[in-house]
This record gives structure tokens, C-alpha cells and sequence, in this order.
């Protein structure tokens, strides 16, 4: 642009987080809202996109890295956080980012979150919840209320929806908060705070799914019921009324940061760093590895 | 859902208030060709060009506007920025649907122009500086020129029924 | 003077019998000697029956050697409870708990006449010089010192050595009670005299490793600076090794939640441009599955190693099978090439892992490493590895100039294109396991998934032409054949030898590439031969079922398999072949077909 605005004493914007690919979710998906608050909490954590490693499992939701100029990895059903983990562990001084749909981080992939939580690894974890599996054409999904009627449950599902916040508070992770595509400005901040949050950062975003979703009109319901864990008066560092508030998943739309440890545990990633650091002193040639074999 | 962050409208300057302008019609225009192609994508040919048409619209505002700040300012540094803003005139992501028809378009444009307005009017009453107070009127007062367009625009169109995807094929599985 | 000794020792796990063996294959390795010792349990975690058997040479050993010369029963139970891994022979020395009421003329052995049997009183002994029956494995190991003159300085000295901690008393206690075994063997001679040679090679001139901390040792070499896995048997050494050793070199290790995990990790250290690996068996095998397409697609380098166990399912932990090679080639959705190789030794572990890191960086493909649990867990001397031998290869990554406009999975004449990682400036890309184009972006476009099919195929190509990975032995001009791979591949080393002096010529053939299958190699090596044997430790025989895939085998090559738990001896093997050999005169030869 040959009148462009002067650039603003800042380095990075929204757009230099946005990739040439087009994003084939359906129109009107909540997922391009979490996409958009991506965008910005990037441009406000301001490192380079070739400095950012964002990868995701599969579902409709797990396509986002591709829509973004960061590094990205679209990986298989439900296993993004172990390789999330592997890149952190590899190179602590990315910026990792994980996403994917309630049946990647919760059905196929469940058993992955709590171990990611107990390690207090430093990436963000951002899962769009929509109650549904959209990508395969509508069936039950873990998140899905109990009684929904699907495809694969069309007399009704017999069972209770997995409750994110609870499980993830439960596991005793450190960063846990819940955003919605109806409120983008408010995801945005979400996404930075967790981002800037030193250690494992769970974000449950309620992004419906206009295609299968219950209510085609959902952003508009949501937009109308949510309430701001702020405006309750809520202390992010109390994890008790966390998870007491965490109780109400599934019936009131609470956004905001339900838990933010004051005290965290170390990152492994740091500690990784500082183990290779004291054992690494030595620095041993590895030609010489067998050594310590030989019978004297 | 329109937001702002960090802008203070008492201390606003004229530099700054253009630049925001024009950073608005930026987004709009932006929001404009992301439906475009969504629409393109999908099949619904033509709300894409309604939305091509709107997404031209916001780039002459703005191109109007970045005229002015040039000329008035040059090169001076920018000192606000895109993360101040958030969907001021840009349309709702949740207003597109697949196969929406003319009409629906129109009616989340119309929907954005009087959003916009609407923030015109909120932010007029904080503004303290003269000149910034008549360009925000100014834009105020164009938003409802945009508005007469859409509606202008909606009342060409033939009364039509909101098919939507009623005779369409299925979603496919991936 | 003998050059070789195979010592089999069973008894419960109370009873010491594989800490004694262990004592004396490292004595024998700090003297100088070869040597491989292998160990065979029941099921319990602590007190079932347990076995070992040692083998000791001058020369270097490729495998843990057939019929025993030494048999060492401290309770006849368990040593039973081994059968036909710890067979005995007419050449056989049978030396057994004297307190089991057994006479020499009645031990619980059919169908042989071992060559001498001796009742010797261990637990009395043990009572009587060292305090504690607990020490009678110290008096096995005085008696083999004393009878065989192996290594008698060194094992009183590790023997201390391995107790100093326990306090002088018990280090004493023990001395006694080696002494009593030492001077019992010189009371009562044997009736030949089975001394061995000394070592050809000095003192401190062996390395003494088991095929996981060889595998892990060289994964470090190679540039390996990530594990992620899960424990499981009988691999799990290869990350107990990392996770002492790799934080030195600036690498790290995760004990993963579960086996898909911990490849998915290693799966991302290399996104991230490091290099990494996986270690597994069977079960564990078939969970990473997934993963390894996943880096097949992607086109990251990962080394996955199977320390094979018997299966399917649980299966066998802790036995040898080779019946994992099917799985290790064909395992996959999709045409998801991935080259396997497999060492033979504990010795040429080393040279494959390298190998495994070399190919999987250079073609930017997973590898996998088809150990067994025989190579894994056995114990072997022998001479160091020459490291500098062996280069390091490392992927190939984006010039600046290729960085100005970076296509990841760019189409070039060898099928490889240059890597970047996070980090690069430039280098950004998308990797993912959906199809994608030169760009990574995805596509499903038919005409560009037979492209990139092309691309994932094509670069293994040179691979097939790499005869260092095939080693022929014996005689190449020889009508009678050998094929055979992993810890068998040393059964069949040795068979040869023996076939040899009985007058069989033959020739061996081991592939350490499994796959792609190397056609041209097979079909060369074909040449002349009119009969032959596939020796593999698998049901279904599946090596020879590879090659039948693949190779037009000659109609005389017969399939010589069965289940894995015991592994073969070279005598089973000279006896096939000489079986081959009335093929040759247009007799029916009795080698079993693979069943159906």
C-alpha cells in the first residue's frame, strides 16, 4: 500500500499472525472469533511468528495453526500435547501453543491433559467446545449434555458431559479459564494472559458449531447469558470457589479466569534447562561414550 | 461485538482520531473480504458479492480517510493501534451462514453500519478537542449514509424467501 | 586347552545364580576374554526360578552358544523349569546341589548321558566357610574359577569389590566361601581337563554392554538428545541408560504418560529439529503405530526401536521373537514407507542405531530398529567400538537463499527437501498429517497425493542399494543357502562354521536392512543356489513370507521357523541343513513348512 499508515511504535499487529489459507469452517463458526482473539493476544505478546510453534490434533477446531503464520503442526486424533511437549522440552525458548475440539482434549486425548498439567509445562492449551463433532457430521461429543440427540445418540445420550474446568482444576493445574467466541475482546485477553502465564494454561473456549449445533443462534444466546467471573467478585487465586464455580459448566457461562496459582510450580522446561545446565558442565565427547564400558 | 481498549476519547487527538478511523474501516473491510471468501467457499454466490461490494465501500472510506491524515500529518508516528478496536463496523462473525441469500447479507451489513453508528454516538459526549468532536460527527453522520445505502441496496431486491440451505446437499464428513 | 565354555546355571532367584553369572562374564571381559550371557526368569518379580548361561571364548561369539558344557543345577526344579534353553549334551559336565538326594546315576535328565555328572555340597559348603547357604553362589563361582581357570583373580576381587558395601565381615565371608569352591574343584579334578585358553587379548581390552545400553550409548553418538517413552519390557534399559546419560550432552528425556506419548513427544522434539528417538516393544509397538505415519507424512526424521518380545498382545515380555517384522514394515494406514533394520549382535547395535539416526535424518523418515529382547537384555564382551568408524549425519535444512521463499515439502530429483524448524526465520510452515501440497498446505487433490506418495517413496530408493547393510558369509559359490536376521543371524553364523567342518559349504546371507526389501540383493545372492533355509525365530516364518512378497526365492528355500521363547541353537540349524543338502540330491528334504 503506497498511503499505508505510518507503523505504529509497536512490532507486531494482528495480521502478522494471519496465514494466506483461507479457513473452511462453516460460516458463521465460532471458531473464527477464537481465531480473530488469537490474532490480537499474538500481536500483544509480541514475538515473531518463526518464534511460535502451534500445534493441534483433529477436529474442525484443530485446523487453526494453518490459519496462522506461526509454525505449525496439525497432528493426529487427540495427541497434540504430548507433541506440543516435545517441541517445548526440545526448545524451551518457543512459544507453544496447543489447540483442538472438546473430542480431541477430552474423549481420545483425555489422558494426555492431566499429565501436561502435572508437569506445569509453559504452553497454552486453548479447547474450542462445541458439544459436538462437527468435522465427521454431527455425533455425541464427551462435552455434549446428557440426553442430546445426535446421529450416533438419537433416542438421546445416556450419559453426563464431561466438565473441563472442574477435570482440569481437579488435576491441579495452575492457569484455568474459559472464554467464548461471543465475546472476542474478552477471549483475546484470555488467550494473553494465559499465554504470558508461566506454566501449563488452560483455556476452555465455548465456540458453537453452527452446522450441528443445538441452537443455530447460540452466539447470540451465549452473548446474552454470560457472565464475567470478575463482575461475581471472583479472587482468581482462590481454587475452592474455582471449582465451586467450575460446578456450574453446562449451565451458566462463567468467562474469565477461574483459577490463577500465585504460586506455581517451576516449569518442567525450566527445570529441563537447568538439569542439562548442572550435568551438562562436564560437556563429555560423544565419540568417547562407550568408555565407561570397558572392563578394567 | 463492539470494543474498544485503552483509548481515551477525552485526550484523543485529531491524529489519532483519523488513524482510528481509518483503522475501523480497515477492520471492516477485512471482516468484508473474510465473508467474501467464506461465502465464496461455500457456495453462496451471492451474498460473496454483496460482501465484495461492501468490503470496495470500506476501502474507499478508508482510503478517504488515510488521504486526510496524510495530508495533515505525514509521517508522524501512530500511536494507536488495531488491538484498540474490535469490531467497531465489521460484521459479527455469527451473522454468516452458508447459503444466506441477498437479503440476510444485507441485513448484517445494515446490522454493522448502525453498530458503528452507534459507537459514533456513544464516544461524541467524552470528546473533549473540538475537531476530533466534528470528524466523530462527521463519521457518525456518515454512518447512516452507509446505512440508506444498504437499505437502498435491500430495497432493490426482489421479496424473496430465506431458503437457506433447504434444497442444499448435506454437510460432508472429513 | 579350551577356547570356548558354555556355562548354563539355574536355581531360584534366592539363590543368586545370575548375579554369579554376571560376576564371572564381567571378570572374564576385565581378563581379556569374549564373552555373552544371557538370563531367562519365571514370571515372579522377586524368587522365581532364574537362569543364566555364559559363554566365555578367546574369540569373538555371536551368539550364547548351543548344548552346554557346563550344566550348574542348584535345585533340579527350576533348573528343569528351562528345558530346552538349557540343553544338555554327551560333552556335557553336569554339577549339581549334592543336598537334592539325587545320585550321579539318577539326575532328572532323559535321553543323554552327559559326559561327567558331579554332586557337589554348595549349600553345606556356603553353611560351613562363608557363614550363610545365601553365599553359595560364591562357591559356584570358586569351583568354575577352580575347574575352568577363568578369570580367578578378578572374581575374588569383584566378588569383594561387589560386596565392600555389606561391611568386611560379609566381604570375608565370601572370600571364604570362594576359596572353599576354589580348593573343592582342586579335591576333586575332573576327569578331562577343561581349563580354558587364556585371553588372546590383554587385560581391560572388552567392553561388557547389553544390547539397550549399546543401543542408547549410540543413540548419543548419533546426536540423539531426545527419548520419549514408556517403561516396558524388555526394553525399558534403553531409557533407564538416557535418563542418566543424556542430560550431559544437553538432551532430555520424558517417562511419557503412556506409549503413544511418548512417541508423540519424540514426534515433536524432532519438529523442533532435534534429533530424537522411541524405544518399545510389541504392545507398545502397536499403540505408536499411528504416530510413525504421522511422521511419515510429515517427513520428520524418528528412530522408534522394538526390542521384540513374544506376542501378540502381552504375549511373552520377557522371551525373544522375531514375529514383529511384519508389523514393523507393513504397520500403517496408507503407503507409509519407513526403512527397518535390525542388528545382530550387541556389538553391531551400536553401528545400527547410528545407522537408524543417519537414514532417518538424511531421508527425513521415521526408522525402526528391530532388536530382541535376546540382543536387548544379554550381556556381551567385546571389543570396543571404533566410534570414529562411523559418521553423523544430520538433516538437511533451508539455505538463506531457500528461506527468502520456503517450500517445505518442495519436490526435488531425490524425493528430500530442506527442513527448517521453529525458530527459523523464514522457515515457517505448516506440518501436518493431512495430505498437503509443496507448501504444506493441505490439499485433496488426488493428482497431489500421488505426488507426495512418489516423494515419501522415492527417497528411500538408495537405500536397496546400500550393500554395507547386507552381509554375505561362507562360501559365495555354495549351492546351499542361508538367510537369517537379528539374534538368529548369530545362531546361523555359528552354524555355518560347524556345517563347514562336517564338510557343508554354504553360504549365509544377513540383512540388516528389512525394508524396503533390497530385490537385486536377494536375487544375486541367489545365484547358483538350489536349496536353502530362512531361519527366524516367528510362527508364521515371516521373513521368508517378506521375501516371497517381494524376491522370486528359489523353490529349494524353505522357511526354518517356530514361536521365539527359546532361541534356536546352531546345532538346530546344521541339522536343517544338512536336512537341505539330500534337497540338492533331489531328495525330500523334512524342513517344516511355515503353517498357514
Amino acid at each position: 500500500m503506497s498511503n499505508a499508515l505510518p507503523v505504529v511504535d509497536k512490532k507486531f499487529e494482528p495480521k502478522d499472525f494471519k496465514s494466506d489459507l483461507k479457513p473452511i469452517w462453516c460460516p458463521g463458526c465460532g471458531d473464527f472469533g477464537v481465531l480473530q482473539s488469537l490474532y490480537r493476544a499474538l500481536a500483544a505478546i509480541g514475538r515473531p511468528a518463526h518464534e511460535i510453534a502451534f500445534v493441534s490434533g483433529i477436529g474442525c477446531s484443530s485446523r487453526i495453526p494453518g490459519y496462522t503464520t506461526a509454525y505449525g503442526f496439525n497432528t493426529v486424533h487427540g495427541r497434540a500435547l504430548p507433541i506440543a511437549q516435545g517441541i517445548k522440552i526440545a526448545n524451551p525458548s518457543l512459544l507453544v501453543l496447543c489447540a483442538g475440539g472438546d473430542g480431541d482434549g477430552f474423549s481420545i486425548g483425555g489422558g494426555h491433559v492431566a499429565h501436561a498439567v502435572r508437569r506445569n509445562i509453559d504452553l497454552t492449551y486453548i479447547v474450542m467446545d462445541n458439544q459436538i463433532y462437527g468435522l465427521t457430521k454431527g455425533q455425541l461429543s464427551p462435552t455434549s449434555p446428557r440426553g442430546l440427540k445426535t446421529v450416533t445418540s438419537s433416542l438421546g445420550s445416556l450419559e453426563d458431559p464431561v466438565n473441563p474446568l472442574l477435570y482440569v482444576l481437579g488435576y491441579g493445574a495452575s492457569f484455568v479459564a474459559q472464554g467464548t467466541a461471543a465475546d472476542l475482546p474478552g477471549l483475546a485477553a484470555i488467550i494473553e494472559e494465559g499465554i504470558r502465564f508461566p506454566g501449563f494454561a488452560f483455556i476452555n473456549v465455548q465456540s458453537p458449531c453452527v452446522t450441528y449445533g443445538e441452537d443455530e443462534w447460540q452466539i447470540k444466546e451465549q452473548r446474552a447469558r454470560m457472565k464475567s467471573l470478575e463482575s461475581l467478585g471472583h479472587d482468581p487465586k482462590d481454587q475452592l470457589h474455582a471449582m465451586d464455580l467450575a460446578r456450574a459448566y453446562g449451565k451458566e457461562l462463567y468467562t474469565g479466569v477461574f483459577y490463577r496459582n500465585p504460586a506455581p510450580s517451576p516449569t518442567y522446561d525450566q527445570l529441563v534447562l537447568e538439569r542439562q545446565k548442572e550435568k551438562g558442565a562436564s560437556a563429555p565427547d560423544p565419540a568417547r561414550v562407550l568408555d565407561s564400558l570397558i572392563q578394567r | 461485538m463492539t470494543t474498544t481498549r485503552g483509548i481515551d476519547f477525552a485526550h484523543l487527538s485529531l491524529k489519532d482520531a483519523l488513524d482510528l478511523a481509518v483503522l475501523v474501516e480497515e477492520e471492516a473491510q477485512e471482516r468484508y473480504d473474510e465473508f467474501t471468501h467464506q461465502m465464496k467457499t461455500h457456495d453462496t454466490p451471492e451474498a460473496a458479492s454483496f460482501f465484495a461490494f461492501m468490503s470496495r465501500n470500506e476501502k474507499k472510506h478508508g482510503d478517504e480517510l488515510r488521504a486526510r491524515r496524510l495530508e495533515l500529518f505525514g509521517d508522524a508516528p501512530r500511536s494507536v493501534e488495531r488491538a484498540m478496536i474490535f469490531d467497531i463496523e465489521a460484521p459479527d462473525y455469527d451473522q454468516a451462514r452458508a447459503f444466506m441469500s441477498a437479503r440476510q447479507a444485507l441485513t448484517a451489513a445494515l446490522a454493522s453500519e448502525t453498530k458503528a453508528h452507534a459507537f459514533f454516538v456513544a464516544a461524541l459526549p467524552a470528546i473533549q478537542d473540538p475537531k476530533v468532536k466534528a470528524l466523530f460527527a462527521e463519521l457518525r453522520d456518515e454512518e447512516i449514509e452507509h446505512q440508506k445505502l444498504v437499505q437502498a441496496e435491500l430495497a432493490k431486491l426482489p421479496p424473496s424467501e430465506d431458503l437457506g440451505d433447504a434444497f442444499a446437499d448435506e454437510p460432508v464428513a472429513h | 586347552m579350551l577356547d570356548n565354555l558354555v556355562i548354563g546355571m539355574a536355581g531360584s532367584g534366592g539363590d543368586g545364580i545370575v548375579s554369579a553369572g554376571e560376576t564371572l562374564v564381567a571378570a572374564a571381559a576385565t581378563e581379556g576374554y569374549y564373552g555373552i550371557m544371557t538370563k531367562s526368569f519365571g514370571s515372579q518379580i522377586r524368587g522365581g526360578e532364574s537362569s543364566c548361561r555364559v559363554r566365555i571364548s578367546s574369540g569373538p561369539v555371536l551368539n550364547p552358544g548351543g548344548t552346554l558344557d557346563v550344566a550348574v543345577a542348584l535345585n533340579w526344579p527350576d533348573f528343569l523349569k528351562f528345558g530346552a534353553e538349557l540343553p544338555v549334551g554327551g560333552n556335557t559336565v553336569v554339577i549339581y546341589e549334592a543336598k537334592s538326594g539325587v545320585t550321579a546315576d539318577k539326575i532328572p535328565i532323559v535321553g543323554v548321558t552327559p559326559a561327567e555328572v558331579v554332586a557337589v555340597p554348595f549349600g553345606e559348603l556356603a553353611k560351613k566357610m562363608g557363614g550363610t547357604d545365601k553365599a553359595k553362589n560364591t562357591v559356584v563361582l570358586g569351583l568354575l574359577a577352580g575347574w575352568f581357570d577363568v578369570a580367578r583373580e578378578t572374581l575374588i576381587k569383584n566378588v569383594a569389590k561387589k560386596l565392600a558395601k555389606k561391611g568386611p565381615e560379609v566381604v570375608a565371608a565370601a572370600e571364604r566361601a570362594f576359596n572353599a569352591g576354589v580348593a573343592y574343584a582342586a579335591e576333586h579334578p575332573l576327569k578331562s581337563d577343561m581349563r580354558m585358553a587364556p585371553p588372546k587379548d590383554g587385560r581391560g581390552t572388552k567392553i561388557l554392554t547389553d544390547g539397550n545400553d549399546m543401543c542408547a550409548a549410540a543413540a548419543i553418538f548419533a546426536g540423539c538428545r531426545f527419548f520419549g517413552g514408556y517403561p516396558i519390557t524388555p526394553s525399558t534399559e534403553v531409557m533407564q541408560y538416557l535418563s542418566r546419560e543424556i542430560w550431559k550432552y544437553g538432551g532430555a528425556v520424558l517417562q511419557a504418560e503412556d506409549e503413544i506419548a511418548g512417541v508423540g513427544a519424540a514426534v515433536g522434539a524432532s519438529f523442533a529439529g532435534v534429533k530424537s528417538m522411541t524405544a518399545t516393544s510389541g504392545p507398545g509397538m502397536s499403540l505408536k503405530t499411528e504416530m510413525i505415519g504421522l511422521a511419515s507424512i510429515a517427513e520428520l526424521p524418528l528412530v522408534v526401536v522394538n526390542v521384540q518380545r513374544g506376542g501378540p498382545s502381552t504375549g511373552m515380555p520377557t522371551k525373544p521373537e522375531q514375529a514383529d517384522l511384519f508389523q514393523a514394515c507393513f504397520s500403517a494406514h496408507g503407503d507409509g514407507p519407513r526403512p527397518v533394520l535390525a542388528p545382530t549382535t550387541v556389538a553391531d547395535t551400536f553401528g545400527m542405531t547410528v545407522e537408524a539416526f543417519n537414514i532417518a535424518e538424511e531421508y527425513q523418515t521415521p526408522v525402526i530398529l528391530l532388536s530382541d529382547q535376546e540382543i536387548g537384555q544379554r550381556k556381551e564382551a567385546c571389543t570396543p567400538v571404533d566410534t570414529a568408524k562411523y559418521k553423523v549425519v544430520e538433516r538437511l535444512r533451508p539455505t538463506p537463499a531457500e528461506l527468502e521463499d520456503y517450500t517445505r515439502f518442495r519436490f526435488t530429483d531425490t524425493g528430500v527437501s530442506p527442513v527448517s524448524q521453529p525458530g527459523m526465520l523464514g522457515g515457517n510452515y505448516l506440518a501436518a498429517g493431512i495430505e498437503h501440497n509443496e507448501k504444506g498446505d493441505p490439499t485433496a487433490s488426488g493428482a497431489m497425493h500421488g505426488k507426495m506418495n512418489d516423494k515419501r517413496h522415492k527417497k528411500l530408493v538408495p537405500l536397496v542399494h546400500r550393500r554395507d547393510l547386507f552381509h554375505v558369509e561362507g562360501d559365495p559359490a555354495a549351492p546351499l543357502a542361508l538367510i537369517s536376521w537379528g539374534s538368529t543371524a548369530g545362531v546361523c553364523r555359528e552354524a555355518l562354521a560347524i556345517a563347514r567342518r562336517r564338510g557343508i559349504s554354504a553360504k549365509l546371507l544377513v540383512p540388516y536392512l528389512l525394508f524396503p526389501v533390497a530385490e537385486e540383493v536377494y536375487h544375486e545372492f541367489f545365484i547358483g543356489v538350489k536349496a536353502g533355509l530362512v531361519v527366524e525365530l516367528s510362527h508364521q516364518g515371516q521373513l521368508y513370507r517378506l521375501l516371497r512378497m517381494y524376491v522370486d526365492v528359489p523353490r529349494g528355500i524353505r522357511s526354518m521357523c517356530r514361536s521365539g521363547a527359546a532361541p534356536y541353537l546352531p546345532e538346530d540349524v546344521v541339522r536343517e541343513l544338512r536336512a537341505a543338502t539330500l534337497g540338492l540330491q533331489g531328495e525330500t528334504a523334512e524342513t517344516r513348512q511355515p503353517q498357514e
